[in-house]
């Protein structure tokens, strides 16, 4: 099975290696560049993973000698050699005169000793010489440049980077030398690399995997990436298509996502629609007249003390309240106005009223509704609510209320208690609840529903009641009104695998990108 | 909500019974209460109460009279409490309030309690439940404040006067040399602590003896001679002051109940004021003030949603410890001396629901038929968020409170005005954001570590100041994206933002506009239908460095509400 793996996932760059050489013959990279036409990157990704899996092993590590030429050489081989040169000037001035070394020099922008090393060769090969002015002059007439066998040399070059020594022969051998770097000349025209070259060959392993190969079919021909050309020429009608490792590690790939709490309040809001409430939303500002006043929350309430909200210093007030609530309200404050409340017996104070805050409670919205409410109704809002309170891991300045109201001719107590085994079963997915009596400012009677959650056990889900007439007939409703909140921050907590409130806002890319709802 | 603390083992001994965690549990329910904490082996039981309203319930002795009254339906009489037309005598117990007092803390109330000797555990719990009810009920003692004072040692009549603050002086409590008020307000932690309520006022509320000696200088510190009793004593005086007449009765009778229910004797005070109150310029105290308040049982039946007979109500009202008489179908209540939270009918039927049993009433599914609806609002940013991430934009949700150095000063924008909060707890959270880019500027500041490229969103609520509204505001809804990469440009989040339009069936143009959070000629204000609905651009690199942002940055910010509303002038 292993092996089975290990001859499916060959590299097509290793499959035509153990196919093209048999056994004890010497694989070296120059053989497989050049006899399979593989460039020097993919020969060395071949030679690296057929090692590595021990189908190939190195058999002889010998060291080679290469030439290749250097800018220099390739300048002497376009404008030619000093000597060329100096033989082409001498000739060409021939009529007109005879020049000396440094005018000749001069003429050719070459540097001294380059000349005087050029003078000294075809002096020494008997084609110049020195008058007594000290000028030069041709020895012997003749078309001879006097270095042909550099110029041979150099042309070698002409398609190759690089020329092994063993091609050159004995006098090349000799004539290059001291022509190279690294061998005396500091500026040669030609450098020398000492290469080391190593030999490898198939292994006992290799050779049956070549074996194993063939009889698969298996050629390193099969088709890797299907592109479009391939799909064009239609080649693939004849090749086969080549395994690939299904168990690398996939690449991360980066997506755009919802953000898993949004997504929580979505479905929520999609809960509460589906449970037939309509969507209500208000302003981040609020007067305290919606915020608590038009709640029945007196104006010296413990709840509405500075330490409990937060005042705006710029705008104050409100311009103005609407009427008649205005009115009404304040008389209800004072002395129950028509409602058969005895009221708070105090005087309102239309002026703290216009007072704007942060929205404290989501509530104000239910309040702001009624006005304008549909008799029966339903209303709900997932609302973003401010509080007076030091941020750690169960508290936050900002959050998140879910409330709403449902008003009609015939809703009462047992309604209420129906609305809230329905948020129960269908919100928290609870099966077990209980009811306990509970206290707002602003309902009465006034109830709590706990459920037991599977991983929280037993927590108060929400907290309801009828509101008060000294709320409802202010605005204008005669019906019994249900007011209802949730509480939900501790399920989106447990929904998003968390422990701290203040991870649902957070601002850490990452943590979002690998945040899951479970 | 308050919380008290209770020594489990006198709690357990008044209510006559030891239940266990569940039982205990239940019958808390019925007085609104939960256990928060219960270390028998310490003997603390730890209690909270859910209602504001019942300031009776913050004591052990009020506790246990509540649920004691539910179990054997006997109601506590209490007859030491005068009221109109019924007036006990005084004798020489008598209070003379100063005529100064009336616009700086008017009211008194007061009453001995005698018979039984102080013991370390009344003591304690005594100061726990004076602590509770001045500090919630009494709002950290500005509406009512208490002392309790050592009887035997002083004489009637007592003097409430308007004091000089500076030539007034005595030993106050857990000191041992002599002090101004003035000087007591500075340097005594309970002056420093409570002196923001008489400081703006030129004399002090102060309370002495008939031989001048000191009782205290309500509402900040009881004297160290009279005001400080001792494990031992069984005569005590009880006073308590403040600006409101109703609540300091309510906390006077609440106060001399539980004394009652301790077993003490209680002996009235005659308070003489030289001025008028709502009953009268002489009150004598505990006075029993509260009105009957009357319900029509079909009201109950129909709030509640059962048909409940009169004898039913009558009978739940009762269990409540509620005094009540019947005639035909209309209970009379006359709501206990340390209750005050009776003000309509439906007070009384939340009385019928608990005295009968929450378990009583089944849940009815409600029968009305109604459209449920989302907002438009939240249709449109449903879709608009689809397409961001549809985009590959990832979603984000930010906290609408931050500092102006993050709001104003990072963005390279020092006169912009943002919504500031009058009374910050914190710099972090002292203003309410105008625009969601700081958010998600910050994102990036914290995210360097994430892999590239980012491109990220919000959809959320912004405010901003505007004089033409009632609120001088507006809450509008926005998208903010922005795009953070090696080569991030304008083209690029304009080639977002026009998808974004193009999906939405809908187009926008830009024009151009100077911003200084903006590279100047890279960015465009967003116009819908004519008019500026937004911004998109890259981020100038002085708002970049001010954040710590070492890749280019495109971000834009559009209100959704504005096209909404131009769609429907449009209609």
């Amino acid at each position: 099975m292993e092996r089975e793996q290990l001859i499916k996932e060959l590299h097509p760059l290793e499959i035509r290696v153990l196919l093209h050489f048999g056994k004890d013959e010497s694989v070296t990279p120059d053989r497989v560049q050049e006899e399979l036409g593989y460039k020097p990157g993919q020969s060395n990704q071949a030679f690296s993973w057929l090692t590595a899996k021990q189908l190939i092993e190195e058999t002889e590590r010998r060291m080679s000698t290469e030439y290749s030429i250097t800018d220099l050489g390739r300048e002497y081989k376009e404008r030619g050699t000093p000597e060329e040169r100096v033989m082409e000037l001498v000739r060409s001035v021939r009529k007109q005169g005879s020049l000396t070394l440094p005018e000749i020099t001069n003429k050719l922008g070459l540097e001294n000793k380059d000349v005087g090393s050029a003078y000294g060769a075809l002096a020494k090969a008997g084609l110049l010489a020195m008058n007594e002015a000290k000028q030069v002059i041709l020895k012997v007439e003749s078309a001879r440049s006097g270095s042909e066998n550099t110029r041979e040399l150099l042309e070698l070059f002409d398609d190759l980077e690089t020329v092994p020594e063993q091609d050159l022969s004995e006098a090349q051998k000799t004539l290059i030398r001291p022509l190279s770097r690294k061998r005396g000349a500091d500026r040669g025209m030609f450098r020398v690399v000492d290469r080391e070259q190593v030999s490898y060959r198939l292994t006992p392993a290799g050779l049956q995997a070549a074996k194993e190969l063939r009889a698969l079919g298996m050629t390193g021909e099969e088709i890797g990436q299907i592109t479009p050309e391939l799909l064009r020429s239609e080649k693939w009608k004849s090749a086969t298509f080549r395994s690939y490792n299904i168990n690398t590690p996939p690449l991360r790939v980066l997506l755009g996502r919802k953000n898993p709490y949004v997504e929580f309040l979505e479905d929520l809001k999609d809960k509460l629609n589906a449970l037939g409430f309509e969507e209500f939303d208000g302003p981040l500002l609020e007067t305290e007249f919606w915020n608590c006043d038009a709640l029945f929350m007196p104006q010296f309430h413990a709840a509405r003390d500075i330490h409990d909200v937060y005042y705006v210093k710029n705008p104050t007030h409100a311009k103005e309240i609407e009427q008649p609530y205005l009115d009404q309200v304040a008389a209800c404050h004072e002395n129950g106005w028509t409602t058969g409340s005895l009221g708070w017996r105090y005087p309102f104070d239309r002026d703290f009223t216009r007072r704007m805050i942060l929205r404290s409670q989501g509530t104000v919205l239910s309040a702001k509704a009624l006005p304008r409410a549909k008799v029966p109704g339903r209303y709900f809002g997932v609302v973003r609510c401010f509080r007076y309170d030091k941020v750690d891991a169960t508290h936050l300045a900002d959050f998140y209320q879910t409330e709403g109201i449902a008003l009609g001719e015939s809703v009462n107590l047992k309604t209420l208690l129906g609305l809230l085994k329905m948020f129960a079963v269908e919100v928290a997915g609870a099966k077990e609840f209980k009811f306990v009596p509970g206290y707002f400012p602003f309902t009465e009677p006034s109830v709590e529903i706990h459920i037991r959650h599977p991983e929280l056990g037993w927590f108060e889900l929400g907290g309801s009641g009828i509101f008060r007439p000294e709320v409802t007939k202010p605005l204008g409703i005669e019906v019994p009104v249900l007011a209802w909140g949730l509480g939900i921050d501790r399920m989106a907590l447990v929904a998003l695998g968390l422990n701290d409130l203040r991870d649902l806002f957070t601002a850490d890319i990452e943590q979002v990108r690998l945040r899951r709802r479970r | 909500m308050p919380k008290i603390e209770l020594q489990e083992k006198t709690f357990f001994e008044m209510l006559g019974t030891r239940p266990s965690r569940e039982e205990l549990t239940e019958l808390l329910t019925v007085a609104k209460a939960e256990i928060d904490d219960w270390q028998p082996e310490e003997n603390n039981l730890r209690i909270e109460l859910n209602d504001t309203n019942r300031p009776d319930l913050w004591s052990g002795p009020g506790l246990v009279r509540q649920l004691r009254v539910y179990q054997d339906g006997k109601i506590p009489e209490y007859t030491f409490l005068s009221k109109e037309g019924s007036v006990q005598q005084t004798g020489e117990r008598i209070i003379q309030v100063d005529k100064g007092l009336r616009d700086i803390r008017p009211y008194i109330a007061a009453f001995i309690a005698r018979g039984v000797p102080m013991t370390e555990a009344i003591l304690v719990d005594m100061i726990n439940s004076q602590e509770k009810l001045c500090w919630n009920y009494g709002r950290k003692r500005s509406t009512i404040a208490m002392g309790v004072y050592r009887a035997d040692l002083m004489k009637f009549p007592v003097h409430y006067r308007a004091a000089d603050p500076e030539k007034t002086r005595f030993i106050p409590l857990d000191y041992s040399w002599e002090m101004s008020l003035r000087e007591i307000l500075k340097t005594h932690p309970k002056g420093v602590e409570f002196g923001w309520i008489v400081e703006n006022f030129d004399r002090f509320p102060y309370l002495e003896d008939d031989q001048g000696q000191t009782l205290s200088f309500p509402p900040i510190i009881n004297s160290a001679h009279l005001g400080a009793v001792e494990i031992g004593d069984s005569h005590h005086f009880i006073e308590l002051t403040g600006p409101d007449l109703d609540s300091l009765l309510v906390a006077c009778s609440i106060v001399a109940c539980d004394f009652a229910d301790l077993g003490y004797e209680i002996l009235p005070v005659r308070i003489v004021y030289p001025f008028d109150t709502a009953y009268g310029q002489e009150l004598v105290t505990p006075y029993y003030f509260q009105k009957p308040v009357s319900l029509v049982v079909s009201e109950a039946s129909r709030l509640l949603g059962e048909e409940i007979s009169a004898e039913e109500a009558e009978d739940s009202v009762r269990r409540m410890g509620n005094p009540v008489t019947r005639s035909g179908n209309t209970l009379t209540v006359s709501p206990p001396p340390y209750r005050n939270d009776f003000l309509h009918p439906a007070d009384v039927i939340e009385e019928v629901m608990i005295g009968r049993g929450m378990d009583s009433f089944e849940p009815v599914w409600p029968e009305d038929f109604t459209v449920g609806r989302l907002s438009e609002i939240e249709i449109f940013s449903r879709e608009v968020r689809e397409i961001l991430v549809g985009l590959g934009y990832q979603e984000m949700i930010y906290s609408y409170l931050g500092s102006r150095r993050d709001f104003v000063e990072r963005m390279n924008m020092s006169g912009e005005k943002v919504i500031e909060i009058a009374n910050p707890m914190s710099e972090s959270y002292e203003c309410l954001r105008n625009s969601q880019l700081p958010n998600l500027l910050n994102s990036e500041s914290v995210s360097s570590n994430a892999v590239y490229p980012h491109r990220i969103f919000e959809v959320g609520n912004v405010a901003y100041l505007d004089d033409r509204e009632n609120y001088g505001s507006r809450t509008v809804t926005r998208l903010g994206f922005l795009f953070c990469d090696r080569e991030a440009s304008f083209n690029d989040v304009n080639s977002h933002l026009s998808a974004v339009f193009f999906y939405l069936s809908r187009e926008y143009a830009l024009e151009p506009v100077e911003d200084p959070r903006f590279v100047s000629g890279r960015l465009g204000a967003v116009l819908y239908k004519g008019r500026r609905i937004g911004v998109v651009g890259e981020i100038h690199p002085v708002v970049l460095e001010n954040w710590g942002i070492q890749q280019p940055t495109a971000a834009g910010e559009i209100e959704l509400d504005a096209i909404l509303e131009r769609d429907s002038e449009g209609r």
